[in-house]
């Protein structure tokens, strides 16, 4: 990784606000209120409540170990080997959500705006612009996104300005969905949909101090938060909880009902361009960090070969589940199920095995 | 320096995998309205297609010779979009519902139960807009589309763009969109209003008591002008058309209903003093009606809603001094209150008994009482509580004007 | 290879050979190194000295040198006056003894005259050049309505004594860097010596020296060898005719290079700012100067993508135009023969066509082209059916927009990377176009000219005036640029 100490605070701001934030702009509401119902736009916050002391004994444990990424901390605190191994655990992570995103996002094109074209080329298209993205380097991502994110973030803003009129508040009742119980397992069993912070988390040593890369992550992770409560708030007082559940694409059914006065009634492909330069840079991340576990498990320092192949990979495990509502709904619900306990216990295992050490007392 | 030539290697693989969407804009026909209807076989319906003609009205196209405005075209099929690939056989090119505004359905399909069957289909592409308005006519809607001429806008799109903003924002007509009907449907509380129109007169029923809207399409006496009538509206209940009502019932529906927008209209009543007369009045509304419902499981509940609105005094044909009679202004402003009151009981009356069910979207003020969805929907808004409710709706008159002129001019005076 | 190591070995017998105590040997290898016999305006002027009463002799290149001069400060004090020195003789500013034959050389191609004495091992070169140049013209390619109008001319001097009227500072270095191995040219440096970062000195400094080339005639070419990518579509340096936009940088800690006969200087390092802004932004008031920005950025985005985007919508999106547009654009195209994307590229090519072709035609034809195009681009075409009204629209406006981006390098860039844009949108619509735009946007990201990454100080954040898109108030610029990383930061205190 070639790191001249370019990136600062905003940069990883807006690294991890492109990347959890997006969340509110795929099938993820779709997925959470299919059991949880109107109740589902709470589920982020319970989430949040549920991961976010693991994610900040994460970056604590990492202020402590100085100088070191987050599979060298689980090398240095666990031993060679099963430090590897989480390693390896967090690569599978990563590239699997990349693997079903990939996926869901291509759909969501494909059906929307190109319905002839084939899922491959369009895959294709995306792996590709990720590739060509990620072979450009940490920084310049990192410049991206600071750059890309205004941006971005002004067209959402667009986005509920315009869909403000059709939102009817009085839907978000009955306030707890499906049921209280529900809503609170449904959010710690979803929990990981900020699996994305914790694979940032290899990134730490890239700025210029480590103490900007925890104060960007902070922040961002709590504007990602109410980012991701207002969207998906909106959605359920514009579709009421009957629709949303069979709407596959509810960002995108939200920018088709947007006008702009009476003149300009079909205005989606806008807010469709600033959506895709978010996808494009979710994928660009995914691959990156992917190929910078991957790097770090196997000893390889200069990991940015690595992008070629994992990319491919990516194509090739992307293509073969048949049908992509299957994927989504099945796959990556298990994916979130599966990756939930593991991202809240590990750092408080991780902890508790630095204290019994006496690594953190100095 | 690798990288050019993947880069070059990679656009040429561009050039020759690309393509698979584009479609040049002639190549496209674009259909403004679809017509569904009936067959005698279940399952299979009659859509009608009315295609625009770009080449009319357009400035840099200068010699068409009478090309018509729009072309209409019906074909069978089992449902929107594949029937499009069966009217291909009459039509030259691709048929494009991108540009659609409007779906007309006949009265007859739309009180079948099939007419769920049908319209489900359209929200599966994402061609078909959630903006469509949904239009019910009385006659065939092959033979709605056929009579309609605009007189006018001979450019269809432009015709019913204009004609439902303006209905709709009279409120004679209520905004449809298919949207909405999805949203209520689905939602299973409340009532879904469709447009109502015809180009049938129905010189039976057509009355002339000049006052207010009570009409719905085909009752408006008419001379001139183009025969189609956009009034009142079909009223749907779980996806199936049940009745109509007339355009006032429609206005008041938009009163009530928060999600509904009207901007202003015009309303006459006898006037209070000389009831030969009349006086009008123009009626708007700038706050949203204030709804509330307590909700008691075991017995009725109690829907209390209040309206502020303002009235501006258009006409006093009467010459009846309202301006500086304090008295007379009050009787008139009572006047108003009251007949709106009326209207308004009986109107909720007809829909307690006969529906049994709410058009004014209030399922969503009692959602509150609720915990969570399950008791929410045992609880059972409009099988249960709606008709049973005890219905309260008061109406307070917020300021009344008279527009710029202080007083009318003394009759007496001038004939003097 | 032979070639090379007998260059090596002509140049060596010359620099090492040293001027010897004969007149009349001296005269005689003069006259070898100059190819006296043929070479024409090479010139001679033998006289006796009135001082030492010796033979001497002055070389001199008649067409590069001031006549009067020479008469009237040299020969003339050389042959009347007394004296114990040469020095304290002739009566010219600048004087410098020499020893080696090199040195001789060098003087005499820069426009000095040399003076061998009998019996004298040096020689004395005086600076009586006279290079003919046009005088200071009106700045023509980088106009402004706001600011001085003079621009650089094709004299060295001339150059940096239009800086150094801008600039009063005795820490302004005009610094001399020897480049080209057969004609020795010299690319003069400037800078303030208490601003500019040492590194980016240095690492200009190393470029140049390493350059392996015979000469570098001028700045134009000398951007090409220095430049750090020569296949990138983005330029790293910046190119300027105007003395004070040169000034203005300078003052903020940047370089500036000068070369005699050329009309303009190089600064570097540069970001995509400086290419984007235009000197005349900070002399309009702060409101104005900002709605110029605002209005150039426009057209920025409009001559790049506005061909691009048109093509990608009416082919794949077309149900985002609305219906009146839509059914205007497919009625004028019902007969056209070509696929929109032609019409584009057509007309696209067209526009380049009159741009070039105006832009070498010679002067007295000028209107001609202006009134052809016209008529063949507008009227014809379109009367024709070849190409529907509503795309030369479109073309005129990215046409005319990309005239709004002054700077030539950044022109031809946005006027490649348009074609670039088209035929992405016409692959695959929107998603192409904006795959297209989002990795062209990345790699110009990735650019860094000496080490200053492109988008800085938007991002990488550096403490800077915070000059991107949009400036400050003059008076709230407080310090200078932090990427180049100047010695002094702060502007004011």
């Amino acid at each position: 990784m070639q790191s001249h100490g370019f990136l600062r605070t905003k940069e990883i701001a807006s690294i991890v606000l492109i990347f959890v934030a997006i969340k509110f702009a795929d099938s993820t509401p779709t997925l959470l209120s299919q059991k949880a119902q109107n109740g589902f736009w709470i589920i982020p916050a319970i989430s949040f409540i549920v991961i976010f002391p693991s994610f900040l004994v994460m970056l604590y444990l990492l202020k402590k170990y100085e100088d070191k990424h987050v599979v060298q901390l689980c090398e240095a605190i666990t031993g060679k080997w099963l430090g590897k191994l989480i390693g390896l655990v967090f690569f599978l992570f990563a590239f699997s959500s990349m693997v079903f995103d990939a996926r869901n996002y291509i759909e969501q094109v494909k059906m929307l705006y190109f319905p002839e074209s084939p899922t491959d080329y369009i895959f294709f298209i995306f792996i590709i612009v990720a590739f060509f993205g990620a072979k450009r380097g940490f920084e310049v991502i990192g410049y991206t996104s600071r750059i890309a994110l205004p941006v971005i973030k002004f067209s959402a803003l667009l986005v509920i300005l315009l869909i403000w009129e059709e939102v009817v508040t009085e839907r978000v009742f009955p306030v707890f969905g499906s049921g209280l119980s529900i809503i609170a397992t449904e959010g710690i069993i979803k929990a990981s949909i900020f699996a994305e912070l914790f694979f940032v988390l290899i990134a730490y040593k890239a700025t210029k101090e480590t103490k900007m890369f925890r104060k960007g992550a902070i922040i961002a992770s709590i504007i990602a938060l109410a980012e991701l409560l207002l969207f998906y708030f909106i959605y359920i007082t514009v579709f009421d909880y009957n629709s949303i559940e069979k709407i596959a694409f509810p960002f995108h059914d939200i920018i088709q009902r947007i006008e702009f006065g009476e003149f300009f009634t079909n205005i989606e492909t806008i807010f469709m361009v600033f959506w895709l330069f978010a996808a494009y840079l979710k994928f660009i991340y995914f691959l990156y960090f992917s190929a910078w576990f991957f790097g770090a498990v196997f000893n390889i320092d200069n990991f940015e070969p690595l992008l070629l192949p994992l990319a491919f990979l990516v194509i090739l495990i992307g293509l073969l589940p048949y049908n992509s509502a299957q994927t989504q709904l099945v796959y990556h619900e298990q994916l979130y199920t599966l990756m939930s306990p593991f991202f809240i216990f590990l750092p408080f295992l991780l902890w508790f095995v630095a204290w019994l050490k006496g690594d953190l007392r100095t | 320096m690798r990288y050019p030539i993947l880069f070059v290697v990679l656009s040429f693989l561009f050039l020759l995998v690309g393509c698979y969407d584009r479609i040049e804009l002639e190549k496209q026909s674009y259909v403004v309205v679809i017509g569904v209807d009936k067959t005698d076989e279940r399952g299979v319906y009659e859509f009608t297609y009315k295609i625009s003609n770009p080449e009319v009205g357009s400035a840099s196209v200068p010699n068409t010779p009478d090309e018509p405005a729009a072309e209409i075209v019906t074909v069978q099929g089992s449902d929107i979009l594949s029937a499009t690939y069966t009217a291909n056989s009459i039509v030259s090119k691709r048929i494009t519902l991108d540009q659609t505004k409007v779906i007309v359905t006949s009265e007859e399909l739309a009180r079948s139960e099939d007419f769920m069957r049908v319209i489900q289909s359209t929200s599966r592409s994402p061609q078909i807009r959630g903006d469509i308005q949904l239009v019910v006519t009385k006659e065939k809607a092959v033979d709605f589309l056929n009579n309609n001429e605009p007189l006018v806008e001979t450019r269809p799109h432009k015709y019913y763009q204009f004609m439902l903003t303006r209905a709709i924002e009279t409120g004679i007509i209520p905004k449809a969109t298919l949207h909405r009907f999805f949203q209520i449907t689905e939602g299973d509380a409340d009532l879904f209003l469709g447009i109502y129109a015809t180009t049938e007169m129905d010189n039976n029923e057509q009355h002339n008591e000049g006052i207010e809207d009570k009409y719905i399409a085909g009752e408006i006496p008419q001379q001139g002008g183009s025969p189609t009538q956009f009034m009142g509206s079909a009223v749907f209940k779980e996806g199936q058309m049940i009745d109509t009502i007339d355009g006032e019932e429609t206005r008041l529906v938009h009163m009530l209903d928060k999600t509904l927008r009207m901007e202003e209209y015009i309303a006459t009543i006898p006037d209070p003093i000389l009831p030969e007369f009349f006086v009008s009045y123009d009626y708007s509304q700038k706050k949203e009606p204030v709804i509330n419902i307590d909700y008691y499981p075991n017995k009725p509940t109690e829907i209390n809603v209040h309206v502020k609105f303002q009235a501006e005094i258009i006409a006093v044909p009467s010459l009846i001094p309202y301006t500086q009679n304090l008295e007379y202004r009050k009787k008139l402003e009572e006047e108003i209150v009251k007949r709106l009151e009326d209207k308004t009981e009986a109107f909720i009356k007809k829909t307690q008994t006969e529906y049994k069910s709410d058009p004014f979207y209030w399922s969503l003020y009692i959602r509150k009482h609720f915990k969570d969805i399950k008791e929410y929907e045992k609880a059972d808004w409009h099988k249960n509580i709606y008709p049973n409710a005890k219905i309260n709706v008061t109406y307070e008159l917020d300021t009344l004007e008279f527009g710029k002129m202080i007083d009318d001019s003394d009759l007496n005076e001038v004939r003097d | 290879m032979r070639i090379f190591s007998r260059q090596q070995n002509n140049n060596s017998t010359v620099s090492e050979k040293k001027i010897i105590g004969s007149l009349s040997s001296n005269i005689r290898e003069m006259k070898q190194l100059f190819s006296y016999d043929i070479n024409k305006d090479f010139s001679l002027r033998t006289l006796t000295t009135r001082f030492n009463k010796r033979e001497a002799c002055i070389f001199y290149y008649g067409s590069i040198v001031d006549g009067e001069r020479i008469n009237l400060h040299i020969i003339k004090p050389l042959l009347e006056n007394e004296g114990d020195e040469v020095s304290n003789i002739v009566s010219i500013e600048n004087i410098e003894k020499i020893k080696e034959y090199e040195k001789v050389v060098q003087n005499i191609n820069s426009g000095k005259a040399i003076l061998f004495i009998d019996g004298d091992t040096d020689a004395y070169a005086m600076d009586v050049a006279n290079f003919q140049h046009r005088t200071i013209p009106t700045s023509e390619n980088e106009s402004v309505v706001k600011g001085p109008q003079d621009a650089f001319t094709e004299s060295l001097d001339n150059n940096i004594s239009l800086i150094r009227k801008q600039i009063h500072n005795n820490q302004l270095i005009n610094e001399g860097v020897q480049i080209g191995i057969r004609s020795h040219d010299e690319v003069n440096l400037l800078y303030l010596k208490d601003l500019v970062n040492q590194e980016l000195l240095d690492n200009i400094r190393k470029r140049i020296k390493e350059l392996e080339v015979d000469n570098v005639r001028n700045i134009e070419l000398l951007e090409q060898y220095i430049e750090e990518r020569p296949y990138s579509l983005i330029p790293t340096i910046l190119y300027s005719e105007k003395p004070d936009k040169a000034a203005s940088y300078i003052e903020d800690g940047y370089i500036v290079l000068l070369m005699e006969s050329s009309s303009a200087c190089l600064i570097v390092p540069v970001t995509f700012w400086s290419f984007f802004h235009s000197p005349e932004d900070r002399y309009l008031r702060f409101f104005y100067g900002n709605f110029t920005r605002t209005i150039r950025f426009i057209c920025l985005i409009l001559s790049l993508l506005v061909s691009a985007a048109f093509v990608a919508i009416t082919n794949y999106h077309s149900e985002m135009l609305p219906p009146d547009l839509l059914l205007a654009i497919t009625g004028s195209r019902e007969r056209v023969p070509f696929p929109l994307i032609m019409e584009i590229l057509l007309m696209e090519i067209a526009f380049e066509l009159i741009r070039e072709a105006g832009l070498r035609i010679p002067n007295p034809l000028g209107p001609t082209i202006g009134i052809v195009g016209a008529l063949i681009l507008g009227q014809a075409a379109v009367e024709a059916n070849i190409i529907s009204p509503i795309i030369v629209i479109i073309v005129a406006l990215s046409g005319l927009s990309s005239f709004a981006l002054a700077d030539l390098s950044i022109n031809y860039m946005v006027r490649l990377m348009r074609f670039i844009f088209i035929m992405c949108a016409g692959f695959w619509g929107m998603l192409s176009l904006t795959a297209a735009f989002f990795l062209f946007f990345m790699y110009a990201a990735s650019i860094k000219s000496f080490g200053v990454p492109f988008f800085s100080p938007l991002s990488p954040h550096y403490i800077s005036t915070k000059d991107t898109v949009f400036r400050q108030f003059i008076k709230k610029e407080k310090f200078r640029p932090g990427y180049i990383r100047p010695k002094d930061l702060q502007k004011k205190r």
